[in-house]
């Protein structure tokens, strides 16, 4: 039953954004699509919570729909918004961007229809498992636990909110009342530990925006 | 009858059905407690600010007498003729506690019916849409102001948990991993309203007062968010029941003068802790957008600020959107830094294991108190402190509480690592 609902749940949000990110493009008038982009958000971080991924999806609200999009909004209130509203589209910019919308598409379907398990609808990970364990019968023990095992031949991590909360150094006995994942720590491990140094990249990146636009700032005063 | 409890019985045993309809009942529970601190709110702030300014306030709102015609009009001393009626004599002590309470002109409300009788007023006032707006997005404005706090509401705690013979109910609506970051999200949302409200008002004031509120709560949000790292740091976890059931067992994490919360490394927190508390307090003044902060709406240059246009209950969904910002503002205060529901003093233990029903209403009470106090001390610097000016109010966020609030996390970093 609950699998059932947070399916549904999920098909319902899932049409709703895209119908949203449709808006986006749809109207006229650009507060109302940087409205619906903010929709678009808001029902993207629907489906994280549905996934269980409550962290992403709140910093999805917090970042997307809470700062960037409150800016752009700032920035088009201060356009003239009647102009925009009866300005003509041309026809070549609309096709140069369907072009590369259709491209984008074609390799996410691409990504999708490829990935082992597709047609089935099962677990990717798993199926690939699986697949190895069934085709390479040396290079994996051939026991009952072939399953946890990844395709490299190391053993798989046990998927469960009591075994990730154990790898975060909790007791076995509050463990074993955990119901959902820790998903703030999980994601703040992997970040600080495992993909550390690009994150202090990117974050490099950010602070390289931030300076170009107070160099910006800094000329347009003195002029 | 018993065909009846047998059917409850059933209904409640189903671990679906038990947790929907507790779920309901938090939810209808937190929901009235919300819209009554608006109202009450309102009340304190004017009273109190009636008091600082050494006037009486709004005090003649009361129940008028004179419908009880029985009884006889304010002239007719109508105490006398109830004592009368019930035959007690005019001496004794019930006489005497009645006089005390002034209870000899009309039934005494101390002006409690004036936010009511406010709200009456408004529902009745003609409603005016200038012709020049943007009807869709002036319409829904109000709605996103006041919508984002009521359900920001749904993760604050207001007691511990009950076991009952069907299982566990943990007070608290929607018991989320991510605590005080789904405030900081829905409550954020909340300037869309404010700067739509601005924009689709099509007239200069509103419009300065909209960009106003949109530039002043994002760059606030960035200082609130960093602020609490310090406490996360100490809680080690998200969950705003958990942080409550740490500040029970360990100390508030303002007054750690009971429970476990003695060790020298708490007292070496107390620094940054501190430090939180006046960043992440200035924050939610900002985030409430209450004076001295109150730029977007600052009648002494923008007429109303984005709600100038405004009028009839649509005024009044902004009025009620602020004060309901307020007191999440205060609940979040109230949760993150004076224990919650704790009642304190180390009773939180002994009481629900004596009976855990009656912690719990205790909890509630305590935790209400609590928030009344809060409220109380956002009125009191309303009506203490003047406006800032607009560039003042940008500089405090951006130049001095960023930078004190990124200090302070390694501050807090370094004490939690070096002492022990």
């Amino acid at each position: 039953m609950e699998s059932a609902i947070s399916s549904i749940l999920f098909y319902v949000f899932a049409v709703a954004a895209v119908l949203c990110a449709f808006g986006v493009v749809a109207f006229r008038n650009p507060v109302s699509s940087a409205m619906n982009m903010a929709l678009c958000f808001g029902f993207t971080a629907a489906v994280y919570f549905g996934m269980g991924a409550q962290f992403l999806g709140i910093v999805q609200l917090i970042v997307y729909a809470g700062a960037i999009l409150v800016l752009f909004l700032f920035i088009i209130m201060m356009l003239d918004v009647k102009a925009e509203e009866h300005a003509r589209r041309s026809f070549p910019l609309a096709c140069i961007a369907v072009i590369i919308a259709g491209i984008f598409a074609g390799f996410v379907t691409k990504v999708a229809i490829s990935l082992p398990g597709a047609t089935s609808g099962e677990c990717p990970a798993l199926v690939l498992c699986e697949s190895i364990g069934d085709l390479a019968p040396g290079a994996v023990e051939q026991d009952t636990a072939a399953k946890n095992h990844t395709p490299y031949g190391a053993a798989m991590p046990e998927l469960s909110p009591a075994a990730a909360a154990i790898e975060l150094g909790a007791d076995e006995a509050t463990a074993a009342k955990a119901t959902a994942f820790p998903d703030t720590k999980l994601l703040g491990k992997s970040l600080f530990t495992k993909y550390n140094i690009p994150f202090v990249i990117l974050s490099f990146a950010l602070l390289a925006g931030t300076v170009g636009a107070v160099a910006l700032g800094r000329k347009l005063r003195k002029n | 009858m018993n065909t009846i409890l047998q059917w409850c019985d059933a209904v409640l045993s189903n671990e679906i059905w038990f947790y929907l309809l507790t779920t309901v009942l938090k939810l209808v529970l937190i929901f009235a407690v919300i819209l009554a601190f608006v109202v009450l709110s309102v009340w304190i702030e004017r009273r109190v600010a009636g008091w600082i300014q050494d006037r009486p306030g709004p005090n003649r709102a009361g129940i008028p007498l004179f419908l009880l015609k029985r009884f006889g009009s304010k002239e007719k001393q109508p105490l006398k003729n109830i004592l009368h009626f019930f035959g007690i004599p005019e001496d004794c002590w019930i006489a005497r506690l009645c006089k005390w309470l002034r209870l000899e002109g009309e039934i005494p409300t101390f002006g409690l019916m004036q936010p009511c009788l406010d709200g009456g007023k408004l529902f009745l006032k003609q409603e005016l849409t200038p012709k020049y707006v943007r009807k869709v997005y002036f319409t829904i404005a109000p709605m996103l102001v006041l919508g984002p706090p009521m359900v920001a509401a749904a993760v604050i705690p207001f007691a511990s948990t009950v076991n009952t013979c069907y299982g566990e109910i943990s007070m608290c609506v929607a018991n989320l991993g991510i605590g005080p970051l789904w405030i900081f999200a829905i409550s954020g949302l909340s300037v869309y309203g404010l700067s739509l409200a601005g924009w689709s008002s099509n007239s200069k004031y509103p419009f300065l007062g909209g960009l106003r509120a949109s530039a002043q709560l994002i760059s606030y949000e960035v200082a609130m968010g960093l602020s609490i790292i310090p406490l996360l740091m100490m809680f080690g976890t998200l969950n705003l029941q958990d942080i409550v059931q740490y500040q029970a067992t360990n100390g508030w994490t303002l007054l750690p003068f009971w429970g476990e919360g003695l060790t020298i490394q708490r007292w070496a927190m107390y620094a940054p802790i501190a430090i939180s508390f006046v960043i992440f307090v200035t924050c939610v003044f900002a985030e409430a957008n209450r004076t001295p902060f109150d730029m977007a709406e600052c009648e002494t240059d923008l007429v109303g600020g984005y709600h100038t246009e405004y009028s009839s209950m649509k005024f009044a969904s902004f009025f009620m959107g602020e004060y309901a910002a307020m007191v999440i503002g205060s609940a979040l205060v109230v949760t993150l830094f004076f224990g919650g529901w704790s009642i304190g003093f180390g009773a939180d233990a002994a009481l629900s294991a004596w009976c855990e029903w009656v912690a719990v209403l205790c909890q509630f009470l305590m935790f209400l108190i609590k928030l009344v106090a809060f409220i109380f001390f956002f009125v009191w610097v309303r009506w203490t402190l003047p406006r800032f000016r607009w560039d003042q109010v940008m500089k405090l966020g951006w130049l001095v509480f960023l930078e004190v609030a990124v200090a302070n996390i390694f501050l807090a970093a370094a004490i939690l690592y070096y002492i022990q």
